[in-house]
C-alpha cells in the first residue's frame, strides 16, 4: 500500500514539475511584445462560395488568434464582428482554407478552392483529446456515421465488418441483437472472455461483456450496444497501437472503440429536421444442401445392411414407425422464414448563438426467420445540447443516448434449435394433427421433441431499457488552461420473461412437468467522474498540449431470477402473484471500483516533428488488497517527412510522406470481480451454503506491450493515401483460470500464467480518389489485414490441459488434429494414424496443427455518385481454414449432406467410409472428425453491402419546403462466394443461422 | 498580474491532486451473495449452514444424486441390473459392454462426471473439517457434531471412489497446490482412512441418537455405523460387520424393516438409515420436489435405462418385489425400477432418495454371521428379508442349508433387494470375486480388468503423477 502511494506521489511530482517549467517558458515567451493592430470592432458581412459560384453553408468564419467565429447559414452568408485590423479565416472540409485580411472592409465575399488533400484532415477522436489524420501518432481507425447509417443492423459495430484493418467483426449468429464478436489486433488473452475490448460512448465506458440473454438462441449474449441508435452515431474510432490506448491503462489491452454521437450542427443556425424510412425483407443468407426422404433411407438401411442387423422398433424407428414418404425441408420450416424491417428515423437540429441542439428519435422493427411470432423492436431517442457563454470561455455539453428493446425470440430449450433444423430426418413425423393441435404421437419414440411445442409454448421476451449520459464542463481559467470534467451515467437494464408451458412436453413427461416461468433482472450502473486539466501553448517554433486528469468510476450490477412454478392454468404464467410457488435462484450485487490518475503531454515541432506521451495509473477493485494499482505508459511518435525540404525537391510526386511509431504498455482486468475472495455461497437447496470456487488472492493484471511502426503517403495531392502499419503486441502475465485436476476440488483456480501471447500483423489501408470530376466521383478504400497470432510462451504447458488446446510456437485458435491415414481397407472405415504406436488413439497422437484463425482480411468500398445518384458497396474477404459443414455419423439417424451422398453415390469410397451405425464405425467417425480430414478452405467473399441513392433536383423540392430529398435501395449480404458447405462461413465451426440477406428501400427527407 | 494568474494555476493543479490520494476508493464491501471463509465459521449456525450445504449438494453432485452420472446409474449398467433400451446408445452402452473409454466420448464424460463430482464432495468437507479446526469461537458441542458428519461424508465419497477406481488419490486437506499433484494411493491405504474416520465420526457423534427434527437426512451414530458395518463386511471382518450392524438392528425403536414395500422409499419411513432429501436442490432440471431416481424411472416411451430381462428372470413370480418395484412399459416391452413412486409431483415431498436402510444391514449381518459359521442366525436374517418380500423362508424350504448355499442365497437377496441402488450390485460381484465368473458369460467383451473404472485421462493430462488401471 505504501509503495503505491510513494509511486502515484512521485508520478504526480514529476508532472505538477512539468507543467510548473511549461508555464514559465511561456511566461518568458509572453513577455516580448507584440505589434498591436487596430482595436476598433467593425461588423462584417460576406458570403462564401464554391468555385463554381454556389453557396457553401455551415463554412467556419473565425478571427485568427482568437477563439471567435460563426458559421455560414444555409445562403452561405455570415455576420461577425471583428477588429478592422484582423484577419479571418476560413475553413470547412473538404476546402482549401483560407485568411483574408479585413483591412477594415465591412463586406468580404470570399471564393474556397476545393482541397483534395484535406480528405485527411478530419478531426479524429483520440479519447481524451481530439488530433487530426495528419498530426495522429498513434493508430486510429475512424468510420463515418454517413458511412454506416443506412444499414439495417442492430448491432453498431457489426458495420465495421471489413471497414477497418486490424479489426476483426464476427456474427457468428444472425438473430438481431446478438453480440458481435470483435477482436482488435487478434487474441491477447487466454481467457475466452478476456479479449473484449472497452468501449466508449461520449466520453463514458460501458461495460463490453455481452447481457446475458435468457434465449439460448442469443449465443453470444445480448449486445450491450444494442439499443444505440444507427442513425445516432457521427463516428466510430478504433484505438489499436500503444500511444492510442495507453491512456486507458488497465483497461486498453484489446483495444479502445469509441463511439461519438451526432451533435447539433452548430450555432446560429435555422432548425433543420431530417426524416428517414426504410422497409424491406430479409432472409437467411444460406442454407445447407440436404438429402431427401429418399435417399435418407437408402444411407440408413445400407447402414442396418452394413451391420447385420435386424431393424428393431426402439432404434429405428425412423425406419419401421416412421412415413417412409414424407419428406420435410426442416431448414425451410424452422428458420426460413422472412424477417420484415421497418425503421423510421427523425431528427431535429439548429441553434442560436450560444446554445445548438440535436434531437433524435427511431424505430427499428425487424421479424424473425423462425416459426412463431418472433420479433425484435427497438426504440431509441437521443439529445445533444451545447451551449457556450458569450466570453467562450464556458462550454457546456449534454449528450443523453436513450434506447428500449425488445426481443420476442424462440428459447428452444436445452437443445441448439438449429442444430436440431439440421439433424431432423427428412422423414420426421408431421409437426401437427389433421385437427390443428400439434402432433406427439409419433415423436416420442425417437430422440427428438416435436421442434414446434419448444417455440409454441416457451414464450420468451427479453427488454432491454439503456441510458448513456454524458455531461461535459469546459471552462477556460486563462488562456491555455482550461479545466474540464466529464460526468457520466449508464444504466443499463435487461428484462428476461420465460413463460414455460408444460405443453412444450410429450403428453408421456407432462405429468412429470408443470407450467413454469423465469424472470431474471439484470441492471448494470455505472457513474464516472473524470475531472481533467488542460494546457496548450506555444513554445518557439513548436505547440506543445498537455492533460493530466482523473477517473474515478463505480459499477454496481445487480441481477436476480426468480422461478415461479404450478400456474394452475396457461393463462396465468408469468404472473408471479398466481405461481404456487417462487424461488429466488440467484440474487446477486456486484461492485466494482476503479481510480486512475492520467497525464498526456504532447508536442510538436514546426508541425514537422511529433511526440506523444501518455500514462496512466490504475486501480482495480477487481484485485487482491496488495495487487490493486499499477502503472501503465506509453511513447509514440511522428515525423512528417515532407515537410523537409530536400524531400519537397527530391520527392515531389508526395504530397505527404509521415514516419510514425509508438511503444508502451496496457493491461487487462476483465476477469470477474471479487475472485479473490475465499467464499461461501448459498445453495440452491434451503439453509445450506457452500464453496463455490477456488481463490488465489494474489493474481493480478495481464500485462500487453506494444510497438508499433508505420508509414503514410499521399500522392497526387493526396488523392491516393496509403497506410502500413506493423505491429507487434505481447500478452504476459496471462490471467487464466488455470487447470486443475478435480481432485482439488474443483477445475480451476484464477491465476497468473508465465505464459505469453503475441500478436504481430501487417495492416494497409489505401485510399483513392479514381474519379472526380463536377458530375462523377469515384473513391475506393482497400484494406488489407495479415495477423500472426502466436502463443510464444508457456513454461510447462505439458503440465497442463492447455497443454490439449494450445502448442507453443503456434496460434491459439488452432485445433490438434488426428493424421488422416486414408479408408482402413478392410474395415472400410476411417482411419487416423497412432503416431506413437501404443494402439489406441489420445491426445499424443493428435499432431496436425490446424490453424482456424483468419489467414488474411479484409474490405473494398468504393463510393460512386454521378449527378444526383449514388452508389456504394462493400466487399469483405476473408482468407481461414475451417470445419466442413458435418452431419455426424453416415447412417446414423441424422440428416446428412447431399455432397455426402453424392460423393458415395458415386462410389468414391476411397474417401468416406463404409455406412455403419456400429460402435467400430461410431468411434472412426468421431477421430476422423478430430482429423484433418474436415477441415478445408473455408475462405469467403461477401458483398456486404450494395447500396443505390438518389438524390432529387433541389428545385422542385424547394417549393415545397424541402432542402433535398433522397430514395436509397440497401442490399446486405447479396451473395457470398465460399467452398463451405456448412450454413454459417463465419462461423464454421458451429451450427448458427448466417447474416441475413436484406434488402431495404428507403426515402430520406431534410426540412 | 500575469504571474498571479500561474501562481492561482498552480495551487488550482495542487489541489486538483491532493483530492487522488484516496486508495481506499477501490475497496468493495463483501458482496450479499458471499460470506467469507472465516466469518462463516465464526458462528454455529453459518458454520452448521456449511455442513447443510454438503447435504444440500449431494442431491446435486452427479455421483450421489441417482441421475445420469450417479453411482447408481453407471454402476447399475455395468453388472447384469440395467442395460440400454437403444442398441446404439454412446452413453451408457460402453458401460454395459465394460468397455468405458477415459477419453474424448459420451462415456468418458459420464466417467469423469462421477470421479470429479465426488472429489468436490470431499474438498467440500474438508473445508468444513479444517473451518472447524481453526475456528476458536465455534461451541464445542456443534464443532464435534459438524466434524462427525464431515468426516463421514468423505469417508462415504471414499468408499465409493475406490471401489469404483481402486487406487486413487487420498486428499485430507483443501489446499490446492498441494492437490494438483497428488499421486494415487493404494485401495488398502483408503480403505484404512475410510475405517480412521468412521471411528473418529462415532466419537464425535456419541451424543447423536436421534435425527434432527425428524429428519433422516443428517448423519447421526447410526448412519456411521451402518457405513461401517458395510466397510467391515467388505474387509471381511466378519466380527465387527456383525457386531456393527446388529447395534444398527437393535435400534427397534428407530429402525424396523417395513411390512409394505411400498413405504420403504418414503421420506423418513422407518426402514431409512440415511436419505436425500430433493429439496436440496433443482429436480430434474426443473423444480420439483421428487427424487431423480423416481423420475428417471417412470418407464416412459423414451426412458433410456431398462432392466435387464435376466435379472427380471431371476426374480421368482411370487415376489412382492417384482410387483411392487418393478414396472413395465407396454409400449416398448421393457421392464424398469419402480422402487420410487414419485417422478412427477411437486411441491409435496413424498420420498427422499435411499442411501442407508435397514435391509442391507440384516443382509450384511446374514453373511457375517454365515461366515462365523452361524447358521441359524444368519437364515433368521435373511428370511427376514425374504418374508417381507412374500417368499417363504429358508428356514422352511431348506433348514439343512449349509454354508456355501447360504452365502449364494444372501447374494442372490442381495440382488433383488438392493437393485437399482448405489451399485450393490457391481460392488458385490467384486468384492466377492465373482465378477468375472458372472459376467464373462453374458458380456461378450469382458475382460478381467474391467473391474475398474479408468482414472479419466483429463485428469492424468492436468496431473502427470496419476497413474491409469491396467486394462485402459
Amino acid at each position: 500500500m505504501k509503495n503505491n502511494y510513494q509511486s502515484r506521489a512521485y508520478i504526480v511530482a514529476v508532472i505538477v514539475i512539468g507543467l510548473l517549467l511549461i508555464f514559465s517558458i511561456k511566461s518568458l515567451a509572453a513577455a516580448t511584445p507584440k505589434p498591436l493592430p487596430y482595436f476598433q470592432d467593425i461588423s462584417i458581412t460576406g458570403t462564401i462560395t464554391d468555385k463554381d459560384g454556389l453557396p457553401v453553408p455551415g463554412a467556419t468564419v473565425s478571427i485568427k488568434d482568437s477563439n471567435n467565429g460563426t458559421l455560414t447559414n444555409m445562403e452561405g452568408n455570415y455576420e461577425l464582428t471583428a477588429p478592422a485590423g484582423a484577419t479571418l479565416v476560413i475553413s470547412y472540409l473538404g476546402f482549401k482554407s483560407r485568411e483574408v485580411a479585413v483591412d477594415g472592409r465591412e463586406e468580404i465575399d470570399i471564393q474556397l478552392e476545393e482541397d483534395v488533400e484535406a480528405l485527411g484532415a478530419v478531426e479524429i477522436n483520440a479519447g481524451y483529446y481530439n488530433t487530426t489524420e495528419r498530426e495522429r501518432t498513434g493508430n486510429i481507425s475512424r468510420v463515418s456515421g454517413e458511412e454506416i447509417e443506412l444499414q439495417p443492423i442492430v448491432s453498431p459495430l457489426e458495420a465495421l465488418q471489413g471497414r477497418m484493418a486490424g479489426v476483426e467483426v464476427i456474427q457468428q449468429n444472425g438473430v438481431p441483437g446478438n453480440a458481435p464478436v470483435i477482436r482488435i489486433r487478434g487474441r491477447n488473452s487466454l481467457r475466452s472472455d478476456g479479449n473484449y475490448p472497452l468501449y466508449i460512448i461520449d466520453g463514458v465506458p460501458i461495460n463490453s461483456t455481452p447481457q446475458s440473454g435468457g434465449s439460448n438462441v442469443y449465443r453470444e449474449g445480448i449486445d450491450p450496444l444494442s439499443t444505440l441508435n444507427l442513425s445516432n452515431i457521427e463516428s466510430i474510432e478504433v484505438l489499436k497501437d500503444a500511444d492510442a490506448t495507453a491512456i486507458y491503462g488497465s483497461r486498453g489491452a484489446n483495444g479502445v472503440v469509441l463511439i461519438t454521437t451526432k451533435k447539433g450542427t452548430g450555432y446560429d443556425r435555422k432548425t433543420e429536421v431530417e426524416a428517414r424510412w426504410y422497409s424491406g425483407i430479409g432472409k437467411v443468407s444460406n442454407k445447407m444442401n440436404l438429402v431427401n426422404t429418399e435417399e435418407y433411407l437408402t444411407l440408413r438401411r445400407t447402414a442396418i445392411q452394413n451391420d447385420n442387423r435386424e431393424p428393431d422398433e426402439t432404434t429405428d424407428y425412423d425406419l419401421l414407425l416412421w412415413d417412409q414418404n414424407r419428406y420435410t425441408d426442416w431448414q425451410e420450416e424452422l428458420f426460413g422464414g422472412t424477417s420484415s424491417i421497418t425503421d423510421i428515423n427523425v431528427s431535429a437540429s439548429g441553434g442560436n448563438a450560444t446554445t445548438s441542439f440535436r434531437l433524435g428519435g427511431s424505430y427499428h422493427k425487424e421479424g424473425m426467420v423462425f416459426p412463431g411470432d418472433n420479433s425484435y423492436h427497438k426504440v431509441t431517442g437521443a439529445l445533444q445540447l451545447n451551449h457556450t457563454s458569450e466570453n467562450k470561455k464556458l462550454g457546456i455539453n449534454l449528450s443523453l443516448n436513450y434506447g428500449v428493446d425488445k426481443s420476442t425470440v424462440l428459447a428452444h430449450g436445452g437443445t441448439n434449435f438449429i442444430n436440431t433444423a439440421l439433424a431432423l430426418p427428412p422423414n420426421a413425423p408431421a409437426l401437427y394433427n389433421g385437427d390443428g393441435s400439434l402432433h406427439w404421437e409419433e415423436w416420442e419414440y425417437s430422440t427428438w421433441n416435436n421442434p414446434l411445442a419448444g417455440v409454441l409454448h416457451r414464450t420468451t421476451t427479453d427488454e432491454g431499457n439503456n441510458i448513456i449520459a454524458n455531461m461535459g464542463l469546459s471552462y477556460q481559467l486563462f488562456e491555455g488552461l482550461t479545466f474540464k470534467a466529464n460526468m457520466g451515467y449508464t444504466y443499463l437494464n435487461r428484462l428476461y420473461k420465460g413463460l414455460f408451458s408444460k405443453n412444450q412436453y410429450s403428453p408421456e413427461n407432462r405429468d412429470a412437468t408443470n407450467h413454469e416461468s423465469v424472470e431474471n433482472h439484470r441492471t448494470r450502473r455505472s457513474w464516472i467522474i473524470e475531472p481533467q486539466l488542460i494546457y496548450d501553448t506555444k513554445i518557439g517554433e513548436g505547440n506543445i498540449d498537455a492533460l493530466i486528469g482523473l477517473t474515478f468510476q463505480q459499477n454496481g450490477n445487480k441481477g436476480i431470477s426468480i422461478l415461479g412454478e404450478g400456474y394452475t392454468t396457461e393463462s396465468l404464467i408469468g404472473d408471479l402473484s398466481a405461481a404456487a410457488a417462487t424461488r429466488v435462484m440467484n440474487n446477486e450485487r456486484i461492485a466494482y471500483k476503479y481510480n486512475a490518475i492520467f497525464a498526456r503531454l504532447g508536442y510538436n515541432w514546426k508541425q514537422k516533428y511529433f511526440i506523444n506521451l501518455t500514462g496512466r495509473r490504475d486501480g482495480s477493485s477487481r484485485f487482491g488488497p496488495d495487487k490493486r494499482f499499477a502503472n501503465f505508459w506509453a511513447v509514440g511518435g511522428s515525423w512528417i517527412f515532407t515537410e523537409e525540404p530536400f524531400v519537397k525537391k527530391h520527392f515531389p510526386f508526395l504530397s505527404f510522406g509521415k514516419f510514425r511509431g509508438s511503444y508502451g504498455t496496457t493491461g487487462s482486468d476483465q476477469i470477474g470481480d471479487y475472485e479473490y475472495l475465499d467464499a461461501y455461497e448459498a445453495t440452491e437447496g434451503p439453509n445450506g451454503l457452500y464453496p463455490t470456487q477456488l481463490t488465489n488472492p494474489d493474481y493480478s493484471w495481464e500485462e500487453n506491450k506494444k510497438l508499433e511502426a508505420a508509414i503514410e503517403l499521399g500522392f497526387i495531392k493526396d488523392r491516393i493515401t496509403m497506410g502500413v502499419s506493423w505491429y507487434r503486441n505481447r500478452s504476459s502475465n496471462q490471467l487464466v483460470g488455470f487447470p486443475l485436476p478435480s481432485t482439488t476440488g474443483f477445475s480451476t483456480v484464477q491465476a497468473n500464467l508465465p505464459a505469453t501471447v503475441q500478436n504481430t500483423g501487417w495492416e494497409f489501408e489505401l485510399s483513392s480518389l479514381n474519379i472526380s470530376s463536377e458530375s462523377f466521383r469515384w473513391q475506393t478504400f482497400i484494406n488489407l489485414t495479415l495477423p500472426n497470432n502466436k502463443l510464444v510462451k508457456f513454461p510447462n504447458i505439458d503440465q497442463t490441459s492447455y497443454a490439449n488446446r494450445y502448442r507453443v510456437g503456434h496460434p491459439l485458435n488452432i485445433q490438434l488434429l488426428y493424421q488422416y491415414d486414408g479408408i482402413d481397407p478392410e474395415t472400410g472405415l476411417y482411419r487416423v494414424a497412432d503416431i506413437n504406436e501404443d494402439g489406441r488413439y489420445g491426445i499424443e497422437d493428435r499432431v496436425v496443427i490446424k490453424n482456424l484463425g483468419r489467414k488474411y482480411f479484409g474490405g473494398v468500398a468504393n463510393n460512386l455518385s454521378y449527378k444526383g445518384f449514388g452508389f456504394r458497396s462493400l466487399l469483405e474477404f476473408v482468407k481461414q481454414d475451417g470445419p466442413e459443414g458435418q452431419m455426424g455419423l453416415p447412417g446414423a439417424k441424422r440428416n446428412q449432406t447431399l455432397d455426402f451422398y453424392n460423393t458415395w453415390q458415386n462410389g468414391e469410397s476411397h474417401n468416406i467410409q463404409k455406412i455403419s451405425e456400429s460402435p467400430d464405425a461410431s468411434a472412426a467417425y468421431s477421430r476422423a472428425y478430430l482429423s484433418e480430414r474436415f477441415i478445408s478452405d473455408v475462405s469467403f467473399i461477401r458483398l456486404k453491402t450494395l447500396a443505390l441513392s438518389y438524390n432529387l433536383p433541389n428545385l422542385p423540392l424547394q417549393k415545397i419546403g424541402l432542402n433535398s430529398c433522397k430514395l436509397f435501395l440497401q442490399a446486405q449480404n447479396l451473395f457470398t462466394i465460399t467452398n463451405f458447405n456448412g450454413l454459417n462461413v463465419e462461423y464454421p465451426g458451429g451450427n448458427t443461422i448466417p447474416a441475413l440477406r436484406t434488402l431495404t428501400l428507403g426515402v430520406q427527407l431534410h426540412f | 498580474m500575469k504571474n498571479k494568474k500561474y501562481t492561482i494555476g498552480f495551487v488550482m493543479v495542487v489541489c486538483f491532486f491532493s483530492i487522488t490520494s484516496c486508495e481506499d476508493f477501490v475497496d468493495v464491501e463483501t458482496p450479499n451473495h458471499k460470506i467469507i471463509n472465516e466469518t462463516v465459521f465464526k458462528d454455529d449456525k453459518t458454520a452448521v449452514a456449511a455442513m447443510n450445504g454438503i447435504y444440500n449438494e449431494l442431491f446435486n453432485s452427479d455421483f450421489s444424486n441417482g441421475y445420469l452420472f450417479s453411482v447408481t446409474v453407471l454402476a447399475g449398467m455395468s453388472p447384469d441390473i440395467f442395460e440400454t433400451t437403444s442398441a446404439t446408445d454412446a452413453r451408457y452402452g460402453p458401460f454395459q459392454q465394460n468397455q468405458i473409454s477415459p477419453r474424448e466420448s459420451p462415456d468418458a464424460s459420464a466417467n469423469y462426471s462421477l470421479w470429479s463430482s465426488a472429489y468436490n464432495v470431499i474438498y467440500m468437507a474438508n473445508r468444513v473439517l479444517e473451518g472447524i479446526e481453526n475456528s476458536e469461537t465455534i461451541t464445542e458441542e456443534v464443532g464435534s457434531t459438524l466434524k462427525g458428519q464431515a468426516l463421514f461424508i468423505r469417508a462415504f465419497t471414499y468408499f465409493y471412489l475406490t471401489n469404483l477406481y481402486g487406487d486413487i488419490p487420498l486428499i485430507l486437506t483443501t489446499d490446492y497446490r498441494q492437490n494438483a499433484t497428488v499421486l494415487r494411493d493404494s485401495a488398502t491405504e483408503v480403505f484404512e482412512q475410510i475405517i480412521t474416520d468412521l471411528d473418529l465420526a462415532i466419537t464425535f457423534l456419541e451424543e447423536e441418537e436421534t435425527y434432527k427434527d425428524a429428519e433422516r437426512t443428517q448423519v447421526n451414530r447410526f448412519v456411521v455405523l451402518s457405513l461401517l458395518a458395510r466397510v467391515y463386511l467388505y474387509q471381511e471382518n466378519w466380527e465387527k460387520a456383525e457386531e456393527l450392524s446388529s447395534q444398527v438392528i437393535d435400534q427397534t425403536s428407530l429402525y424396523g424393516v417395513l411390512e409394505d414395500l411400498n413405504q420403504v422409499f418414503l421420506k423418513n419411513s422407518r426402514e431409512a438409515i440415511w436419505q436425500i432429501s430433493p429439496l436440496g436442490g433443482i429436480g430434474g432440471g426443473q423444480f420439483f420436489t421428487y427424487t431423480k431416481e423416481g423420475y428417471l424411472s417412470r418407464g416412459i416411451n423414451s426412458s433410456a435405462i431398462k432392466l435387464s430381462n435376466d435379472f427380471i428372470s431371476s426374480m421368482h413370480t411370487e415376489d412382492k418385489r417384482l410387483s411392487h418395484w418393478v414396472g413395465f412399459n407396454e409400449n416398448r416391452m421393457f421392464y424398469f425400477p419402480h422402487k420410487y413412486k414419485d417422478g412427477s409431483s411437486w411441491q409435496n415431498v413424498s420420498e427422499y432418495s435411499m442411501v442407508l436402510r435397514l435391509a442391507e444391514q440384516y443382509l450384511i449381518r446374514a453373511e457375517a454371521r454365515t461366515m462365523q459359521g452361524k447358521l441359524s442366525d444368519a437364515v433368521a436374517d435373511v428370511d427376514k428379508i425374504r418374508h417381507r418380500a412374500g417368499l417363504e423362508g429358508i428356514a422352511e424350504i431348506n433348514p439343512q442349508i449349509d454354508k456355501e448355499e447360504l452365502l449364494d442365497v444372501i447374494m442372490e437377496e442381495r440382488k433383488l433387494e438392493l437393485f437399482s441402488e448405489w451399485g450393490h450390485r457391481w460392488l458385490d460381484l467384486k468384492r466377492t470375486d465373482k465378477a468375472s465368473e458372472v459376467l464373462a458369460p453374458i458380456k461378450p467383451l469382458w475382460q478381467d480388468t474391467d473391474v475398474l473404472y479408468p482414472i479419466p485421462e483429463e485428469e492424468r493430462i492436468k496431473n502427470s503423477n496419476l497413474g491409469q488401471n491396467e486394462g485402459y
